[in-house]
């Protein structure tokens, strides 16, 4: 696997450690909420793609329905804070319900391989989504006194610290046994059956480890919003998002979803005047080029331009390399 | 009682553009072992072309429709030729997965384009038989909506009917069920998939117009018709174009009646359900031997 | 004639043929024999256009094979009926059989290609509106066959058509082969049952590793001492 946690070299250390710091003194240095709230925001997709990224770019299991977890991650969170108990367990009571229900349709859902997984997971968490929007349909907004002690800076550095921890939980997945088994799963997933890998228990950790981070992402975004409808944080645009930056930025490697992430903010920010939706176009054509051409995504891209190429077999490529002139 | 068979009316109604709907997913599936995941995109696209061609040009919607299959049976050639004629060069199980994310990113692409040229705003058809409706008995059948049934069933009978008796047609069948043995008999194979893709594209087209003309559209629908459609394939199985179609007014009267028990804001959900019980009881997929 | 000069081809790492080279006359029924593995439907899929061999060339009447599609290879008279049927088993017989006039070469003669390709299988016209799925394996063999002749070859090549099928279908099978080639097809046999393939065959190559180990007239393969002990030895007991 190119670009892991495994070979960290020491500029990229001292770079990341100085972009952090930057990132971290920010709120100091910056009045402008708007910077802050669009930190949050880059944040926060860091931390689900991230998350993602644990299942379908390192153990390959497509998982479509990734926002259920995300927003009964946020669910959880809600209605624990507004009732009064302390964040941090309102978030670990999210990341809890989040996991538990991960493991589930784990346990429901494995049979299905490949495409099948993918919009098998998609129906279920529409139900769960239509379910959640009939039995909750009122927006559910913070009480007065916490607006009143609302203060953007907490947030912001939660929002940082999810996305650290979560790139730090890939990095340190790539270099483990874990993770390992988890990409000989990905690279075929009947041959690591039958060497032995126990296929079913590492997709069952995958699957715990991914949908735990998404219901952390999630409290944070129960965290940091004001309001909005429970309904919003199941909808499919927070899988698809998830998705595009993973990919784009580099499926199953650790610093793709981080600049997925940016530059989906980036265009996001940047073309929302001109073309409301154009930064979707935009990704959308992008994600098939990377697709079919570049797997391996922007971090393949800047590593073959700076001649670390290390031409990558696409993830998703027929291994017997294809014989027939159809 | 009443209210049950109105409802299972609307929904045998609707059911059709169901099948209609699937019929062209399916077809490609069964033939180019490709998920397009974008099919729903290309309803959307369709009915946005007959609602322009009908405000437009003032043209009848069926008259519209004449044009709509043609062009986007275009279309489909153009996507085939461009995109998935790349994506068949792997084996099955790869094509299947390659194209469910070409599909989502094509779907993607589709969509944010359309909002851009439609506006998110709903558009619907309206016509002078819009508004009316037979009364048989005490049930409300609308008149634009029983048209657009026959109209879905027509053109699934014309499809049965080409691959069965087509030359090109069962060119297709054979091409599905063995590629390899087709090609030894002379059978261009990629013409076959690119053929079957431009009709399956030109379904979706008139499964668009006619649902643009009994209910409505927007650029947001694409994901909708598509889980739809999938739906109605798991149910039905891939292999035979009426059986699609009954499979979608199956759909169609389930989800009328789980509204009716339920309540309608939970009509999707049952065909949701029974489509992931489906898939798990057969995990091997919908060509694998049971 | 054919004419297959030092082919080269792999699966990934996988050699399958190194440096083979075959002949068959128009007018020949050329044999291939070699125990599992040895290369020999890989040699075939090369020649019909399935698979793209690495090196070497593959000459039919004086021109390149080599880069084409298998649909083309078929409109230049080159059939081959694959290892294991592989029949359309939801459409008829007729359905299957009138699929191999698909291309130009065979259309404009369909009905009297067809009406020949009964009078050579007797049974199938019996059969002609059943599903090709529900008949036996010796008439699903003769549907393979049949839909191999539709396409009007001048070449015919055979990948172990009498896998499965009792020894007096065989005969009669091979019997068939003998008709079409007195009628002017060149065959080209893959055979397991080698004791038969050779004796029918004019010649035979004998395949082995992907290489090329052995050939000469039918009867002298047979003499070989190798063949003998490799193959006829634990065939022996074959009724």
């Amino acid at each position: 696997m190119t670009g892991g946690g495994r070979r960290v070299g020491v500029g990229r250390t001292v770079g990341t450690a100085v972009a952090l710091a930057l990132l971290g003194l920010a709120p100091l240095a910056v009045t402008r909420e708007d910077w802050l709230n669009l930190g949050v925001v880059f944040f926060l997709l860091v931390a689900l793609a991230q998350s993602w990224n644990v299942m379908g770019g390192q153990a390959g299991q497509v998982n479509l329905g990734h926002a259920a977890f995300f927003g009964l991650g946020a669910l959880a969170t809600r209605h624990l804070w507004a009732g009064g108990v302390t964040v941090p367990i309102a978030m670990a009571a999210g990341v809890a319900l989040a996991t538990v229900a991960g493991i589930a349709v784990g346990l429901a859902a494995f049979r299905l391989r490949g495409a099948y997984f993918a919009i098998g997971t998609l129906a279920l968490a529409e139900v769960l989504r239509i379910a959640v929007g009939n039995v909750l349909p009122e927006i559910s907004t913070l009480p007065a006194g916490a607006i009143a002690a609302y203060r953007l800076s907490d947030r912001y550095y939660a929002a940082a610290a999810l996305a650290v921890g979560t790139t730090l939980a890939v990095a340190w997945l790539a270099a483990s046994r874990l993770g390992l088994a988890m990409e000989a799963i990905r690279e075929d997933e009947t041959a690591a059956e039958a060497s032995g890998v126990g296929a079913f228990r590492v997709k069952l950790a995958a699957v715990a480890v991914s949908t735990g981070l998404a219901g952390l992402a999630g409290g944070l975004f129960a965290f940091y919003h004001i309001s909005y409808y429970p309904q919003h944080a199941f909808s499919p645009t927070w899988t698809f998002d998830a998705v595009l930056i993973t990919f784009i930025g580099g499926v199953g490697t650790v610093h793709g979803p981080v600049l997925g992430a940016a530059l989906f903010v980036f265009l996001r920010e940047y073309l929302a005047l001109r073309w409301v939706d154009l930064h979707l176009l935009i990704f959308g054509v992008l994600f098939i080029a990377i697709v079919l051409l570049l797997p391996g995504g922007l971090v393949e891209a800047t590593a073959r331009l700076r001649g670390l190429a290390r031409r990558r077999r696409p993830p998703l490529a027929d291994p017997a390399g294809g014989t027939g002139r159809a | 009682m009443r209210g049950l068979v109105q409802q299972l009316i609307l929904g045998v109604l609707l059911g059709g553009l169901y099948g209609l709907a699937a019929a062209g997913l399916s077809l490609v599936f069964g033939v180019l072992r490709v998920l397009n995941v974008a099919h729903g995109e290309l309803i959307m696209l369709g009915g946005y072309l007959a609602f322009g061609l009908v405000t437009l040009l003032g043209l009848d919607p069926f008259v519209a429709l004449l044009l709509v299959i043609p062009l986007s049976a275009s279309l489909g050639a153009l996507l085939y030729a461009g995109l998935f004629r790349f994506i068949v060069r792997h084996g099955e199980e790869t094509r299947i997965k390659n194209s469910l994310l070409v599909g989502f990113g094509l779907a993607l692409t589709f969509q944010a384009l359309a909002v851009r040229l439609f506006t998110a705003d709903e558009r619907s058809i309206t016509t002078a038989y819009r508004g009316r409706a037979l009364a048989l008995g005490g049930v409300v059948v609308p008149l634009g909506r029983l048209l657009s049934l026959l109209v879905a069933l027509l053109l699934i009978a014309l499809l049965h009917a080409f691959l069965r008796r087509a030359r090109w047609g069962q060119a297709i069948r054979a091409t599905a069920e063995d590629w390899e043995a087709a090609s030894l008999l002379g059978i261009d194979v990629r013409r076959a998939y690119g053929l079957a893709f431009a009709i399956g594209t030109a379904l979706a087209g008139a499964a668009g117009t006619l649902v643009s003309l009994g209910y409505s559209i927007s650029p947001s629908i694409g994901l909708e018709w598509t889980l739809k459609a999938l739906i109605v394939i798991v149910l039905a199985g891939l292999g035979s174009a009426f059986g699609t179609f009954v499979g979608g007014v199956v759909l169609g009267c389930a989800e009328a009646l789980s509204a009716v028990v339920f309540g309608g804001a939970y009509r999707e959900v049952v065909g949701l359900l029974l489509f992931f019980c489906v898939l798990v009881a057969r995990p091997q997929g919908l060509f694998g031997r049971s | 004639m054919l004419e297959v000069q030092d082919l080269d081809a792999a699966y990934g790492e996988l050699r399958a043929l190194a440096g083979v080279s075959v002949r068959v006359g128009s007018d020949e029924i050329v044999a291939l024999v070699g125990s599992n593995g040895a290369g020999k439907t890989t040699l075939l899929r090369c020649i019909a256009g399935l698979t793209r061999p690495r090196a070497g060339r593959i000459l039919w009447q004086g021109q390149d094979l080599g880069v084409l599609a298998p649909h083309r290879v078929v409109e230049r008279g080159v059939a081959m009926v694959p290892e294991g049927r592989r029949l359309f088993g939801h459409m008829t017989v007729e359905e299957n059989l009138s699929l191999g006039a698909f291309s130009l070469r065979a259309r404009p003669a369909r009905q009297a290609t067809l009406d020949r390709v009964y009078q050579i299988f007797p049974r199938l016209a019996e059969r002609r509106r059943q599903l090709a799925g529900a008949l036996s394996g010796g008439e699903q063999q003769m549907v393979a066959i049949g839909r191999a002749l539709m396409t009007r070859p001048s070449l015919l090549m055979l990948d172990e058509p009498s896998l499965g099928l009792a020894p007096r279908v065989v005969e009669s099978l091979l019997g068939v082969l003998l008709e079409i080639n007195r009628a002017g097809v060149a065959v080209f046999l893959v055979e397991q049952n080698v004791r038969a393939a050779l004796d029918l065959a004019h010649r035979a190559y004998l395949l082995e590793h992907g290489r090329v180990v052995g050939q000469g007239r039918g009867a002298e393969v047979l003499a070989d001492p190798e063949v003998r002990r490799a193959y006829l030895g634990p065939l022996a007991v074959e009724p």
